[in-house]
């Protein structure tokens, strides 16, 4: 029953996954191009490198968000009548349908891991820093299944109920930059943010330190 | 021989409106095949199975139908081979064309009836179309 | 008898209406039963029940002798159903999905699914979001029929659909019921299909079960009789009196219940005659019995 589901959710996420993998490749060697840069203009390299950290947070939140959604579009457009149908009990197709989605997040894990490490091994990195790739491929997995499994647990409900979910972020993010841009001052959106995300949590994965130097 | 084919003439436009209940129609089918001679001791009727299938009707129906032909010893199952004509001789064969005969009669009497068409014109009517059928 | 589906007092509520109350119903095993009704009656909403998609308010299901919608997991294994509306994966194709279907069906007949590829006409590698509506159809009944259910239960599977689509789902409906003993559970518009291939009929009309009986009672139970000379009172007939119309100069028609030959005493002994009784077929049934229900005629 897993294999069938995962080859049907393939089918739907493939499109996804091949991006998500160019993307996870991509960061490091962009980070790289960028440092380089910045060295022959005479700017600190590994400062450069670090800069991108936030790429990588974006990046893992954004492929295990995605990723998550598509796991369930098609049953959503059913309403989930199909599912609901079939001789297996509700939370093993669900954890099936969670499995599958979380098997996908490798390839763009291996793509991430294959790219720092031929950037850390082209460029003269102190000894210290040669284990990074590992570390760094490492924190992105964990912060892309988080993401993952928080919007699957979010969109398994209705269609309704995630759309609903995902208005409120939307309204809170816009929220903030709006406060920012009236020159309103309040400290109310960075409370709630440091709330959310304060270690430890699991969300922490996302903010704190995803290079190991700071510039 | 209508085990191998796909359509089955003689079952068509069967009436499940008609007050006459579906097997008993399936079964004066059969009955006037067999006492004209269409069917011969000896053919297989369809499978059960078959003969529900395609004429959309429930297998209950044809069971029936065949039980009633069997009760009246015209045709008779073996277990697991399926239902064949039975050996009918020549009279019964006649008795039953006969009794065709009069019911076909019997309702066209009755329609003729309800239309208030007296019995001495239908009576002309029916050496008049004989005779046209003779000329032919 | 032995019932493959039996409801108690069944009752679900959408709402603040009651859509459904004290529903009996019990489909015997080996029957082919029409579920009619008209629409908004609550069929569909009871086959929702049945199937464990929506849990009721009140009352008791049991479907192949077990509770639902408790045990869904084991009954769904046994049981095919086919939707009214379209419920399966728009992007995978044909091919994947008859593949997926079959890796939770245990029972899964390899062979007759391929067979009914070919019967069907169905291309295999055609996605099922560019399906045209009767090759939907089919697909939902062979994936239903090649689970090798025990019970079958179709909301409006041939609603929709070309004749001769049609057919060929009744077919090999039919073709399946014969070769396996199950029960079929099949809820339809067209009264005239339901007619052919039903021994069991269930009416349903605003949420209750008015009328539950085999096909061949239900259409010998309702009769139109022509009388001359008709009583004025008919409080105590032995049969129900459904409706009585006059016929202009001809005497009255009468639409009745429960009629027996012998009945026609109670027409001599009032000085009446009966001049003609005429079995009404499944769709004229049907239209009275609502007629009667919504608006019984008060007894005089």
């Amino acid at each position: 029953m897993f294999r069938a589901i995962t080859r049907t959710q393939w089918k739907s996420s493939r499109g996804l996954v091949l991006l998500a993998t160019i993307l996870a490749f991509a960061i490091p060697i962009a980070s790289f191009r960028t440092a380089t840069d910045v060295r022959a203009q005479g700017g600190l390299f590994l400062g450069a490198i670090a800069s991108w950290s936030v790429a990588y947070s974006v990046a893992a939140a954004g492929i295990g968000l995605s990723l998550a959604m598509i796991a369930w579009s098609p049953d959503h457009r059913g309403r989930h009548v199909y599912a609901l149908t079939l001789p297996v009990a509700r939370w093993r197709y669900v954890l099936m349908r969670l499995g599958a989605g979380a098997l996908f997040i490798a390839a763009p894990v291996a793509a991430l891991l294959v790219s720092a490490e031929v950037v850390a091994h082209s460029s003269s990195i102190p000894i210290g820093l040669q284990a990074f790739p590992i570390a760094l491929t490492i924190r992105f997995t964990i912060a892309a299944l988080v993401a993952y499994a928080l919007f699957f647990a979010i969109t398994a409900a209705t269609a309704r109920t995630a759309g609903i979910i995902i208005t409120i972020i939307a309204v809170f993010c816009a929220a903030t930059y709006l406060a920012a841009a009236a020159d309103v001052h309040t400290t109310f959106f960075e409370r709630t943010i440091e709330w959310i995300f304060a270690t430890p949590g699991l969300l922490s994965v996302f903010t704190g330190r995803w290079m190991l130097i700071d510039a | 021989m209508y085990q191998n084919t796909d359509t089955f003439p003689m079952f068509e436009r069967l009436d499940p409106r008609s007050p006459t209940p579906l097997y008993a129609q399936i079964a004066t089918r059969i009955r006037v095949a067999i006492a004209a001679g269409e069917l011969r001791g000896g053919d297989p009727l369809p499978s059960v199975r078959h003969l529900a299938a395609k004429l959309r009707i429930n297998p209950a129906t044809v069971v029936q139908a065949y039980r009633a032909l069997e009760s009246d010893s015209l045709v008779a199952t073996r277990h697991g081979a399926g239902t064949f004509v039975a050996e009918v001789g020549t009279e019964r064969r006649e008795r039953d064309r006969i009794a065709e005969a009069r019911r076909l009669v019997r309702e066209l009497l009755g329609e003729a009836g309800r239309l208030g068409i007296s019995a001495s014109e239908v009576r002309n009517a029916v050496d008049h179309e004989l005779n046209g059928r003779k000329s032919k | 008898m032995m019932f493959v589906v039996e409801t108690h007092d069944l009752g679900y509520r959408a709402g603040s209406d009651f859509e459904i109350a004290q529903l009996n119903m019990h489909v015997p095993a080996g029957a082919v039963y029409g579920f009619l009704g008209p629409n908004g009656a609550g069929k569909t909403t009871t086959i929702r029940l049945l199937l464990g998609l929506l849990r009721p308010a009140k009352g008791a299901i049991t479907v192949l002798g077990q509770p639902m919608p408790q045990a869904s997991v084991s009954v769904l294994a046994r049981t095919g159903y086919v939707p009214e509306r379209p419920h399966l994966y728009p992007t995978l194709t044909v091919a994947e999905a008859i593949d997926l279907h079959a890796a939770f069906h245990a029972r899964w007949d390899k062979p007759w699914a391929s067979e009914l590829v070919s019967r069907f006409d169905l291309p295999p590698a055609r996605r099922i979001s560019a399906l045209s509506k009767g090759e939907t159809g089919k697909l939902m009944m062979l994936l239903a029929l090649a689970q090798r259910p025990e019970l079958l239960v179709l909301d409006e599977p041939t609603d929709g659909l070309d004749p001769v689509v049609r057919r060929d789902v009744l077919e090999a409906v039919l073709d399946y019921v014969s070769a396996h003993s199950a029960t079929v559970l099949i809820s339809s518009h067209l009264v005239h299909e339901l007619e052919r291939i039903c021994d069991w009929i269930g009416v349903m009309d605003q949420g209750r079960m008015i009328a539950e009986l085999p096909m061949q009672e239900f259409k010998a139970g309702i009769k139109r009789i022509r009388v001359t000379a008709a009583p004025r009172d008919a409080g105590n007939a032995p049969f129900t009196l459904l409706a009585r119309a006059s016929l202009n100069g001809s005497g009255e028609e009468w639409l009745v219940r429960g009629w027996e030959p012998a009945m026609r005493a109670f027409f001599d002994t009032a000085g009446a005659s009966v001049r003609e009784v005429v079995d009404l077929d499944l769709e004229e049934g049907f239209v009275e019995l609502l007629r009667s229900f919504r608006s019984p005629l008060p007894r005089t």
